[in-house]
């Protein structure tokens, strides 16, 4: 089994790779990059320190330190010195979404069509379980979040589409759901729903809500799980066609890097020093080649 | 249901209400010291400060809760002191919660199942107090604040699946705390259902029937029937109306159903036996 074999070598090759190897420090890059991007750490935020950091992640100091001078660079945080100094977020809505577009055009069409498996698989059978479960407290609690939301912006959208699906999971009772459910927004929401940014797209996350609140009122459980996939099926076929123009835009003839790299490479510059989206720096070859699969 | 089978099934409703009940009374004696400590003759006698603050009560608070969480064979995970928004003079959000050894949450290990003669570690929960984060709850719209705030009365919580504190199937006890005639917060505690299910389904096993322990709405905590999971809710003729009392704090009364199950509330615990007629 030619697959299986490849896998163990890989597997292999990954078991003896350096501890201290690029692979963990993009990994905290990753994780804390996806946080700043998700809103969970906020502007301004100090992030613990580099032995802190270190000891919670469980990795080596020169691997949080390596992950931290990342960060600076993709002008995700910056750092002070002094008494009151440390790493602090920097957030900003421009740069959050280059990095959010520059991760789909990274991710192939089977990787994302795989997360949509992988969320439909969670959110469907939370959906599903929830409305044989569900009592009036918890249908109450579901109306809650839905009146709540916040519909004007794409952050207040995915950021009520993420309470509302996190409500259902732990509507299941199911504390595996939940945590899945949790670990799979902070890994891939603001990917995933990206197509919030729609006006369109937002009436239909909310249409989809009572849709789904109505299927657990009636104990439909078959009825909420199709509505939920259906939905999540929906924002990944947004994403794949949203790929496709990126990609387009980006190579219009399939040839030479384009305005769009310079503009990633320019996301990539610390904030102090960007200007604006449209003055672009000259993209440097190795950064205007990454995530852009040859 | 003839008269024998009455007493026994009065019998185990009295015998999980008598491994539910000190909790509720332990929760209730914390809400005593920490009334006192807060407003009255005796007012900052613990902490020494004349004005509620953080940084003075948590010590107490741990003091309170602390030695229980690490008593061995304890019921309870977590505890604490959880402040009205406002009422503490250097922390407008503030949950002064502790959970114990046996807790694993946030710590990346496996479920501690209280390995005898570990050292206790008793820790702190680590609560988003940042009104502005996007990980903050207003914790006074969940159930185990919004109910003891409506009615002034203890309340059950639960079972339910706690993503703010333990990550677990929890219930969770919780009492308002007053200070010169208004609430200032609740003190409570949790319970792993899990464990809560060790200690009574042996308890229920003694009705030769099937015989489940749900909570005000229904909802199964534990039952000696397998196909009955714990989590789901209880769907039978006239239960919900028999449980009603239950659901708006009042003590309840046994009622026998048409199906021919006998429902019997477990003493104050707010938590309903339904026992089915043997085979």
């Amino acid at each position: 089994m030619p697959h299986a074999a490849g896998r163990t070598d890989a597997t292999r090759a990954v078991v003896f790779a350096p501890l201290e190897g690029a692979g963990r420090a993009e990994l905290v890059e990753q994780r804390i990059t996806d946080a700043i991007v998700a809103g969970v750490l906020r502007d301004g935020e100090r992030l613990p320190s580099e032995s802190d950091l270190a000891g919670r992640l469980g990795v080596a100091v020169v691997t949080a330190r390596e992950a931290l001078v990342a960060l600076r660079d993709n002008g995700l945080v910056h750092t002070r010195r002094g008494r009151d100094g440390g790493s602090f977020v920097t957030f900003d809505p421009d740069a959050s979404t280059r990095i959010v577009e520059r991760r789909l055009r990274a991710l192939s069409r089977v990787e994302l069509r795989d997360l949509s498996l992988h969320y439909s698989a969670i959110a469907g059978m939370a959906a599903e379980v929830a409305a044989d479960r569900a009592s009036d407290d918890d249908l109450a609690s579901l109306a809650d979040i839905d009146a709540r939301a916040d519909l004007a912006t794409a952050g207040g959208a995915r950021r009520a589409v993420g309470r509302f699906q996190l409500e259902v999971a732990a509507v299941s009772q199911s504390p595996r759901l939940v945590q899945e459910e949790l670990r799979l927004q902070a890994e891939a929401g603001p990917l995933l729903w990206m197509c919030l940014r729609e006006e369109d797209a937002r009436d239909r996350s909310r249409s989809v809500r009572l849709d789904v609140i109505q299927a657990i009122r009636d104990v439909q459980p078959e009825r909420a799980r199709r509505v939920t996939t259906e939905h999540i099926a929906q924002a990944v076929q947004w994403l794949v066609d949203e790929k496709s123009r990126i990609d387009q835009a980006s190579h219009p003839a399939g040839g030479a890097a384009s305005a769009l790299d310079a503009l990633d490479a320019a996301s990539v510059t610390p904030m102090e020093h960007r200007t604006g989206a449209d003055q672009a720096v000259p993209a440097e070859p190795a950064e205007a080649a990454e995530g852009t699969p040859a | 249901m003839s008269t024998t089978l009455d007493l026994a099934a009065e019998h185990i409703a009295r015998r999980v209400a008598s491994t539910i009940e000190p909790l509720l009374a332990m929760v209730d004696g914390w809400r005593g010291v920490l009334e006192a400590e807060l407003s009255g003759p005796f007012a900052g006698a613990l902490t020494g400060s004349s004005t509620a603050q953080a940084a003075t009560l948590d010590a107490v608070v741990e003091a309170l809760v602390g030695a229980e969480l690490e008593r061995d064979g304890a019921l309870i995970t977590g505890a604490g002191f959880v402040a009205s928004p406002g009422f503490l003079a250097d922390a407008q959000w503030h949950l002064a919660w502790w959970l114990s050894s046996a807790n694993s949450f946030g710590t990346g290990a496996g479920t501690g199942t209280g390995a005898a003669g570990a050292a206790p570690t008793l820790r702190r929960l680590e609560a988003v107090s940042d009104p502005d984060s996007e990980q903050f709850r207003d914790y006074t719209t969940l159930e185990w604040w919004r109910v003891p705030a409506r009615t002034g009365r203890r309340h059950l919580t639960g079972p339910y699946v706690d993503y703010l504190c333990t990550d677990d199937y929890t219930v969770t006890i919780t009492t308002p705390v007053m200070a010169d005639g208004e609430m200032v917060g609740v003190v409570g505690t949790d319970a792993y259902v899990a464990r809560l299910e060790r200690e009574l389904l042996p308890v229920l096993r003694e009705w030769g029937g099937a015989c489940t322990l749900v909570n005000a709405s229904g909802r199964i905590l534990a039952s000696t029937d397998s196909r009955r999971a714990t989590g789901a809710l209880l769907r039978l003729d006239g239960l919900s109306e028999a449980l009603a009392p239950l659901h708006e704090e009042h003590p309840g009364h046994a009622a026998l159903l048409g199906g021919g199950e006998f429902v019997l509330p477990c003493g104050d615990t707010t938590l309903a036996l339904v026992a089915e007629a043997p085979a």
